[in-house]
């Protein structure tokens, strides 16, 4: 078997006595568009941050594009992307400003930044608004300008979460056109929701509940678990029957 | 639903607000008492225990008398002797005293001759205060001392005595027998710190609630912006006065703060006080586009100014005619006066419908514009 | 440490405060506002301070006392009650700041070569009457003795004469040693306050979490905080300085270095300070109170205004807890004494504690905190 981009091995992550992360496991493997799914403060927060080598985790290993995401996570930070809910751009700086911040902390040189930022710019539909404030575009154009700053110097794996919250439903697929393009072009995605009619994009899902995670597999692969005979349940029926 | 039942549910939502984070709360109640306690107990312009360094270049029972006498009374604290006058430089660079007493050879030798020994005092005048007093003091010392030398050496001698006598100035603190109280600064301390809590407290609420944009929910719902503004303020000014309430029962309690005047006088101007500052904070918030400089201006508008230019610390009778006029745009000054004259003097409001009256004049100009600039600002 | 990442770091900052230019203004401006209000509210010249005049005596020498007092600009005389327990009234209005009490037997005592106590009661809250006032009267008491000594021929009486000379400040101008504490003080107030947001605002935005999934490191993170509100501030305070000193004409005695390495030193506390409070705050509006406890005291305390000697004794070491007290001991003693190093030592040496201390703590506290 290829080697996981992402390992996950019996992680516990406790704030005082209470366990946002329960001891879960799971792989990766390269270019899936892995799903994580899980109500509000099932841990999946938690989680993505441990996997970005923000936190370190109270117990248990994990290992990203090879590296220990606990002793070296400066290694990972080069070849993954993060985007996340809020969209994390600086709202009091422009367009072009904000891709110049980005390019340069991630070292791109000249030539590498201008391709990248034309790019970025005609993926996104920014071209002729570079000198706009972040915060005067509308949501849509802003969570493509997150994804944009977000790749732009072409991480392995790129983790998003919630992308897509807050978005309407034209804009979300809009997006996910987006994200299908990198993954054909082999980027790992590892992607969080709690909107179920996405998790059907994915290529493998983990379901997270209460810092556990009680569901992994394909969404045909779960659905068939527990179809029980019968007609292949939804999604979402699948979750519900796994946590009632 | 009418205009008030609106109001109401603002208010409602906004004490929600408030009472979702502790510390907020713990600041906003605590912090003045603590701030009044602290100023009143740790303030005093009350020079004393100045440090004192002696030189004796004349080793002899009379000069060892002589600087015996700065150790008598309270104002000069003796720390210790240096060795020769090369050493004084360094002590005044250094701080190590603010006085440094230098008695010469032959010390003893012109008094007990009946002349007049010379002694020479440095004061460091980089503290002006402590400086000048200094220099009274010294000289005070100086006379009483020689007139004692003088009076035995008549006396010795046989000679009228009428000329050795010599008043004596002996400096008493009113009001401050242990530095329990100054209740001269505490009314002023209660509106200046009302004021102080209550600009920085809406300049920022206003601003935060338009940087969460729920201010653009509000306006889509039926709400005037008076019935807005009313509904922000009305939460803080029950918070001031619960403030005020307890500033003042504290400095009554512990400081032996008087109330000798009209309690309604000063409830009444509390009020207008209040609702000014309260205004005033959100025209402040207007006008910054950010939280930090909501901030930094609420607080430059209301702290330093409200120190100096209230009359809090410095009469504002001394001050160039100019500042004056400037100091007329806080309403601190109004109601620091008002403050005053209620709890110190027994005023009320025959002695002092001027102030009121200005304060009030204040008051509905300030709502006034907060009113309009608060309407300007969410429309745009 | 990546320069590059430090350099756009600075020039992101930068470009944000340019999109506020409220907070420029109210940073570089301000300061000014302060110098003139401060220079002339805390120099004005102290003139015709309500009086009492207790006579108990009703002598030669006690109407001399009088007059000396009436006939001077600095009191202005506006009460003469019979007995001292008239005065409590008085005083506790305010109608009245200073009182003189002559006692009977005053004329008895001065005949017989004795020394008769004269009471000079002040409020000790009252800045103007406690130490002008009192030096004032005392001076008066002064002079009317040595009329009295010339008079009667005391010149042939041996005594004690005292040359009282002031070293530095010799015009005893109350804006020599504002001004130079002023400067530090409108650096904390500014520092503090807009540091006090610089990263919570980040973290209430989602860009600090963001900032950290990229190879930005915590240590380049905080200097690129530091930098450019050090370069602000130190603006900020040359301008201040320069203006201040010119427009006052305060005296600078000491070394321009001296100056420069403290406000640095005092400069990095601060701001420092300020990153803490960020960085432990969850909220803008909990790091705003946070600020507005911690500084109220801190400046209050400092000496700035009101002096360190006349503070109660158990609460004078912890003046010393305080940037902001050495800060402003640095400046005026620079300023005012031209004091060098060596004497500077110990205030340098507490501030040089503190930035290390603070930005320990700062580190600590980027590390822990940010992930939350």
């Amino acid at each position: 078997m290829e080697q996981s981009v992402v390992r996950i091995r019996d992680v516990i992550k406790k704030y005082g006595a209470f366990a946002a992360v329960d001891g879960i496991s799971f792989d990766v493997a390269p270019g899936e568009v892995f799903g994580f799914l899980g109500p509000n403060g099932s841990g999946k927060t938690t989680t993505i941050r441990m996997l970005t080598g923000s936190i370190a985790p109270t117990a248990g290993t994990i290992s990203v594009l090879g590296n220990d995401a606990v002793r070296h996570p400066d290694r990972i930070r080069t070849r993954i992307g993060y985007m996340s809910q809020k969209f994390s751009l600086f709202e009091d700086m422009t367009v072009a400003e904000n891709l110049r911040f980005y390019g340069g902390i991630h070292n791109l040189s000249k030539d590498v930044f201008a391709e990248r930022r034309e790019y970025i710019l005609n993926m996104a539909d920014l071209r002729g608004r570079e000198s706009v404030l972040t915060r005067d575009l509308s949501t849509g154009w802003r969570q493509r300008l997150a994804l944009g700053v977000a790749t732009i110097h072409q991480p392995e794996l790129l983790f998003l979460d919630e992308p897509t919250s807050g978005v309407d439903p034209v804009a979300r697929r809009q997006f996910w056109d987006l994200l299908y393009e990198m993954s054909g072009a082999g980027v790992t995605l590892f992607v969080t929701t709690h909107y179920m009619e996405e998790a059907t994009n994915c290529t493998r899902l983990a379901f997270m509940y209460r810092g556990k995670v009680i569901a992994d597999g394909s969404p045909r692969e779960l659905r068939e678990a527990h179809a029980a005979g019968g007609p292949l349940p939804s999604l979402e029926d699948v979750f519900v029957e796994l946590v009632g | 639903m009418n205009g008030l039942d609106r109001v109401l549910a603002i208010v409602v939502k906004e004490f929600r607000h408030l009472l979702r984070d502790p510390r907020v709360l713990a600041t906003v109640l605590l912090l003045p008492v603590a701030q009044m306690l602290l100023f009143a107990y740790a303030i005093s312009f009350d020079v004393r225990n100045v440090p004192t360094i002696v030189i004796d270049q004349d080793h002899t029972p009379a000069s060892r008398a002589y600087l015996q006498s700065y150790s008598a009374g309270g104002f000069f604290q003796v720390r210790g002797e240096a060795a020769g006058i090369g050493d004084v430089d360094g002590i005044f660079r250094r701080g190590e005293a603010s006085v440094v007493v230098v008695v010469p050879a032959g010390f003893e030798r012109a008094i007990t001759s009946g002349g007049k020994a010379d002694v020479d005092v440095l004061v460091d005048g980089s503290d002006p205060n402590a400086a000048r007093m200094g220099q009274a003091y010294a000289l005070a010392l100086n006379r009483l001392y020689g007139q004692q030398v003088a009076a035995a050496w008549a006396e010795r001698q046989g000679l009228d005595l009428s000329a050795a006598g010599g008043l004596d100035p002996r400096v008493r603190t009113w009001f401050n027998p242990d530095r329990q109280s100054s209740i001269f600064l505490i009314p002023g301390l209660v509106a200046v710190i009302l004021m102080i809590v209550c600009v920085q407290q809406t300049a920022v609420t206003v601003v935060r609630e338009r940087d969460l944009h729920t201010a653009e929910q509000m306006v889509v719902s039926p709400v005037t912006h008076t019935e807005l503004i009313v509904g922000k303020l009305l939460p803080w000014t029950i918070l001031a006065f619960f403030d005020m309430g307890l500033v003042v029962a504290v400095g009554m309690w512990v400081f032996g703060l008087p109330l000798r005047g009209s309690v309604a006088l000063l409830l009444v101007a509390s009020l207008l006080f209040v609702f000014a500052s309260l205004a005033m904070g959100v025209i402040v918030s207007t006008i910054a586009p950010s939280m930090e400089t909501a901030n930094v201006m609420a607080l430059m508008l209301a702290f330093l100014p409200g120190l100096l230019l209230s009359g809090l610390a410095f009469p504002l009778e001394s001050i160039p005619v100019v500042l004056q006029w400037v100091a007329s745009v806080f309403p601190a000054r109004y109601m620091v006066d008002i403050s005053r004259g209620v709890f110190l003097k027994g005023d009320g409001f025959a002695d002092e419908w001027r102030q009121l009256g200005s304060l009030a004049l204040y008051t509905v100009i300030v709502l006034f514009l907060a009113v309009r600039l608060y309407a300007r600002k969410v429309r745009t | 440490m990546n320069v590059r990442h430090v350099r756009l770091l600075v020039w992101k900052e930068f470009v944000q405060l340019r999109r506020d230019p409220m907070l420029l203004r109210v940073v570089m401006i301000m300061p000014f506002i302060y110098l003139i209000m401060f220079g002339y509210v805390v120099a004005a010249d102290v003139t015709h301070l309500p009086t009492a005049i207790v006579d108990l005596d009703h002598s030669v020498t006690s109407r001399q006392i009088d007059s000396a007092f009436s006939s001077t600009a600095y009191f202005d005389v506006k009460a003469r009650p019979d007995t001292e327990a008239a005065l409590q009234t008085l005083l506790n209005r305010g109608d009245v700041r200073v009182a003189i009490v002559i006692p009977e037997g005053t004329q008895a005592a001065l005949d017989t070569g004795k020394v008769a106590g004269i009471g000079i009661v002040v409020d000790g809250a009252d800045s103007q009457s406690s130490s002008v006032g009192t030096s004032y009267a005392m001076r008066i008491i002064g002079d009317l003795n040595e009329a009295r000594a010339a008079d009667l021929g005391a010149g042939a009486l041996p005594g004690v004469d005292a040359r009282v000379r002031v070293e530095y400040n010799q015009t005893l101008a109350s804006v020599n040693t504002m001004i130079p504490g002023l400067l530090a003080s409108v650096l904390m107030v500014t520092l503090m306050v807009v540091l006090s947001q610089a990263v919570v605002k980040e973290r209430e935005s989602g860009t600090l979490e963001q900032m950290f999934t990229t190879p930005v490191s915590r240590g380049e993170y905080l200097v690129g905080k530091l930098l450019p509100y050090g370069l602000l501030a130190s603006a900020q305070s040359a301008i201040t300085g320069f203006v201040g000193t010119w427009w006052f004409g305060v005296p600078f005695t000491g070394s321009v270095w001296i100056v420069c390495l403290g406000l640095l030193l005092f400069m990095l506390t601060t701001i420092g300070l300020g990153l803490l409070v960020s960085l432990v705050s969850r909220t803008r509006h909990q790091a705003q109170q946070t600020i507005m406890f911690v500084m109220l005291p801190m400046f209050i305390l400092s000496g700035f205004i009101f002096p360190i000697e006349s503070m109660p004794a158990p609460i004078q070491p912890f003046t010393k807890l305080i940037p902001l007290t050495h800060a402003v001991a640095i400046l005026r003693a620079s300023f005012v004494k031209g004091s060098g190093l060596a004497d500077l030592a110990e205030p340098l040496l507490y501030l040089v504690g503190f930035a290390i201390v603070i930005f320990g703590a700062a580190i600590v506290a980027v590390r822990r905190r940010l992930s939350e």
